[in-house]
């Protein structure tokens, strides 16, 4: 028995070491391929004026998407925020989804919206539209009204409706950068025929002040969860997904901001109901039906548009939030299974689907196995001691270090820190994130696995504090 | 101590020292980064200032005094140079032409081919701003460049002038192939009216349909209604993209003579060609087409219906009547639910306004 164990003991510490190895190693070269991007891209958008592509004639209209669910706090300002973009020419459409607060109750009062008989093209399947709504002083926004079926249901109804050839899925939830739209279509200029999809940036606004629909001052949040999150999305924006796209193995565009062409999402029939990662699974899709068609493509992600979101603030939130992503991350996953490791799909079968399988998914429960052995070796005994410790400060040099790069890559691109206090604390959370925080992470997401397979398919109730509250 | 306290106690030293260290390195670049910043400011105000006296000055020794002066202070010039040389013409342009050609031209001219996309990307954009016509084969070079590279081609071409640039770009235009094609058509529409004859001559050329299709879609997008009557031939090309592009083209123009030409595209074979037309029809604004617009809100196709409506609804009072009989009556209620919508959505914008 004590053979057995010892045995079982050994194996799995050099599958942890060699996990945590893999997992460092990506995760330093995505960071190395980030900052080569983001100085590749800092020197070349220098020369290209973003105002100068108005004036091109290839610019494409856009239609702007923004499902919302119980958002009475903040669709206002959102709203105000999309009306306000610079860009020639693209129309915003609000699919309340079911609300049952005040969210389009006060959009009716304060847009002046007026319902209309309005006749569109059922091409995806959607729940029924209750009514539309335009208004008088803004003609190029719509407010759709239809019974909650969730956000894929929602995004597909704006589909329905939508009139241009490519469409920006943004969260009613947040703000984007009045140039985000200039910004983030400027690649489609560039690959008008092979570029399908493309992503910004997300950051967080808890601590920013917010004004007529736009974030003023940028400021740490006083709420240390927040502030952990913050320095979260950074390495995973710009260490994670920048360094992804770099590889041309971006499976995730947020759903908080992300731009795609109508006609390829069609043709992978819209979003799939009946999950909670629509945005990473219409990714992968897409991806799938490319190869499938053997169509040559593109899909990025770019460093500069901005688009701010609210972080939650408390424990209960944060992990209700996770445990959904995570759930969408498996979702995804498990209906693209035969992609993995499949050279038919390209980079997508062999290193982007692998990635997110081994390190995103799968991580959790190695990294929970290592404390349970840890734990289970400190209380019967057989500890390695010397090694135990190792492997501990080197994780959390580790991570520690890329957190840290993170800051820089933040400092590089887009500077929207400029106080050296905040700076200063963003650096001292990016050492504290990998001690409780990350392994509370760690333990929600291997609770998600375990309600992934009960079949809990909830999105989790999110409590909004509304972006003029934000400090 | 132990061994492994020692080993922690190194190791939080380690990482708090790198803390320190990268926020060391921050706050030192942000200084020198400020420093820079002014730095550059300075440079650019003294070397605008110089140049402007300079163009505007009666003879030549200034501006070459100038040039000689600031030929090290490269990127500071580039700024300089790429500022003016979009917004200002004529003689004033000749002159800072000249600055460049003593400056940078040589340097820009290394950099075309240089691996770095930043450097192919500035020279470029001095490059279209400088036009000089024995250059053009250099600039023909930047069209087979990366997507940014030529995106930057094209905004710098929007703002300049040049008659020089006809010539090349139609000329680039008729031997290039590939994804660049796209890229002469906005080009070509910066250019203008001027473009007229060549797209004359070009259409008469036994060009790829591609190529016809840009050319035909320019005449509208111009407009060049000196070539309106050019379409006509088109309008029964075989290939139903042609025909499309034909429809778009005579909507944009406008000419009231193209009526038939749209009565006659509204009833093609395909229905995308029908729709254009019938939107087309809209921008006539001809009574002639009313009975036509009224019978497509019938068509079995959406896109169809859609633009016939919205095409009534944008004809004042005769288009609105038709649109209220067909939303009265009951044998087509696709063609009475578009013509609701319609009238519907045409109230409340009205309310607006």
């Amino acid at each position: 028995m004590a053979a057995a164990w010892d045995a079982f003991y050994h194996f799995f510490s050099w599958l942890i070491l060699i996990y945590f190895v893999a997992l460092n190693l990506s995760y330093i070269l995505f960071t190395i391929l980030s900052l080569i991007g983001i100085f590749r891209y800092q020197k070349l958008t220098t020369y290209v004026s973003f105002h100068d592509v108005f004036r091109l004639p290839l610019v494409k209209p856009i239609s702007i998407i923004a499902p919302a669910f119980n958002e009475e706090a903040t669709i206002v300002e959102s709203v105000r925020a999309l009306l306000a973009l610079e860009y020639p020419c693209y129309e915003v459409i609000i699919v309340n989804d079911g609300s049952t607060d005040l969210t389009l109750e006060k959009l009716i009062r304060v847009f002046h919206l007026q319902k209309a008989r309005r006749v569109f093209r059922r091409v995806l399947e959607t729940k029924p539209i209750r009514g539309i709504y335009l208004s008088p002083d803004y003609p190029h926004l719509v407010v759709v009204d239809k019974v909650n079926g969730k956000k894929a249901d929602a995004l597909n109804a704006g589909l329905n409706i939508s009139r241009y050839p490519l469409f920006c899925a943004v969260d009613s939830d947040s703000l984007l950068e009045k140039d985000a739209l200039l910004k983030i279509v400027r690649p489609f200029l560039e690959e008008p025929d092979r570029l399908v999809a493309a992503g910004g940036i997300i950051r967080l606004s808890n601590g920013c002040t917010v004004a007529s629909g736009q974030v003023g001052q940028v400021r740490l949040p006083r709420n240390i969860l927040a502030r952990f999150q913050i320095v979260e999305y950074l390495r995973a924006f710009l260490g994670g997904r920048l360094g992804l796209s770099m590889l041309r193995s971006v499976l995730i565009i947020s759903g908080a901001f992300g731009i795609f062409r109508k006609d390829i999402v069609l043709q992978c029939g819209g979003y799939r109901h009946g999950t909670v990662g629509e945005d990473l699974d219409l990714v992968v899709r897409m991806r799938r039906h490319l190869h499938n068609m053997h169509m040559p493509f593109s899909i990025r992600f770019i460093p500069d548009p901005i688009c701010w979101t609210e972080a939650p603030e408390s424990l209960k939130l944060l992990a209700r939030q996770r445990n959904r992503w995570h759930r969408g991350l498996i979702d995804a996953l498990s209906h693209n299974i035969h992609m993995l490791f499949n050279p038919r799909y390209g980079v997508t079968g062999l290193v982007a689907m692998p990635f997110y399988f081994i390190f995103e998914m799968l991580g959790p429960f190695i990294e929970v196995g290592g404390y349970l052995v840890f734990l289970f070796c400190l209380i019967f005994g057989g500890l390695n001691y010397p090694f135990a410790l190792l492997f501990f400060l080197v994780a959390v040099i580790l991570g520690t270090l890329l957190s840290l790069l993170a800051v820089l890559l933040e400092e590089y691109s887009a500077y929207r820190y400029p106080r050296l206090g905040d700076i200063l604390l963003i650096v001292l959370f990016s050492l504290l994130e990998n001690v409780v925080y990350r392994q509370f992470l760690t333990v929600v997401r291997v609770k998600a696995f375990f309600d992934y397979w009960r079949g809990k398919e909830e999105w989790g109730r999110m409590t909004r504090k509304g972006f003029a509250e934000a400090r | 101590m132990s061994p492994s306290l020692v080993i922690l106690v190194y190791s939080l030293g380690f990482l708090l020292l790198v803390s320190l260290c990268l926020f060391g390195f921050i706050v030192l670049r942000r200084v020198v980064t400020d420093s820079e910043q002014r730095l550059f400011q300075r440079l650019y105000r003294a070397i605008e200032k110089d140049i402007l006296e300079a163009v505007t000055a009666p003879d030549l020794e200034r501006l070459r005094e100038v040039a000689s002066k600031y030929r090290l202070y490269s990127s500071v010039l580039t700024r300089v140079l790429l500022d003016y040389g979009q917004v200002i013409s004529g003689d004033a342009k000749d002159r800072l032409k000249l600055v460049f050609d003593l400056t940078l031209r040589e340097r820009c001219r290394k950099q075309l081919s240089s691996p770095w996309t930043s450097r192919r990307l500035k020279a470029a954009r001095l490059f279209f701003v400088f036009f000089d016509p024995g250059e053009s084969e250099i600039l023909l070079k930047i069209f087979q460049d990366k997507p940014i590279v030529r995106l930057t081609a094209l905004t710098s071409l929007f703002r300049v002038s040049d008659p020089a640039i006809l010539e090349f770009i139609c000329r680039a235009f008729e031997e290039d192939s590939g994804p660049t094609l796209r890229s002469y058509f906005s080009i070509m529409v910066g250019l203008g009216e001027k473009i007229e004859p060549y797209v004359r001559e070009s259409l008469k050329k036994n060009l790829p349909l591609e190529k016809i299709g840009l050319l035909i879609e320019l005449i509208g997008t111009v407009p060049l209604r000196t070539l309106g009557s050019e379409l006509q031939s088109w309008s029964t090309h075989p290939e139903k993209e042609i025909r499309i592009k034909v429809a778009r083209a005579l909507g944009k123009l406008s000419l009231p003579d193209s009526i038939a030409i749209l009565l006659k595209l509204a009833k093609d074979e395909a229905w995308e060609v029908q729709a254009q037309a019938v939107k087309s029809l809209g921008l006539l604004k001809d009574p002639r087409a009313l009975d036509l617009l009224f019978r497509s809100l019938f068509s079995p196709h959406w896109y169809v219906r859609y633009n016939a409506a919205r095409v009534l609804a944008s004809m004042g009072r005769e288009g609105i009547e038709k649109l209220k009989s067909v939303a009265a009556q009951e044998m087509d209620r696709y063609a009475r639910d578009m013509s609701i919508m319609t009238l519907h959505e045409l109230a409340i914008l009205e309310e607006g306004e």
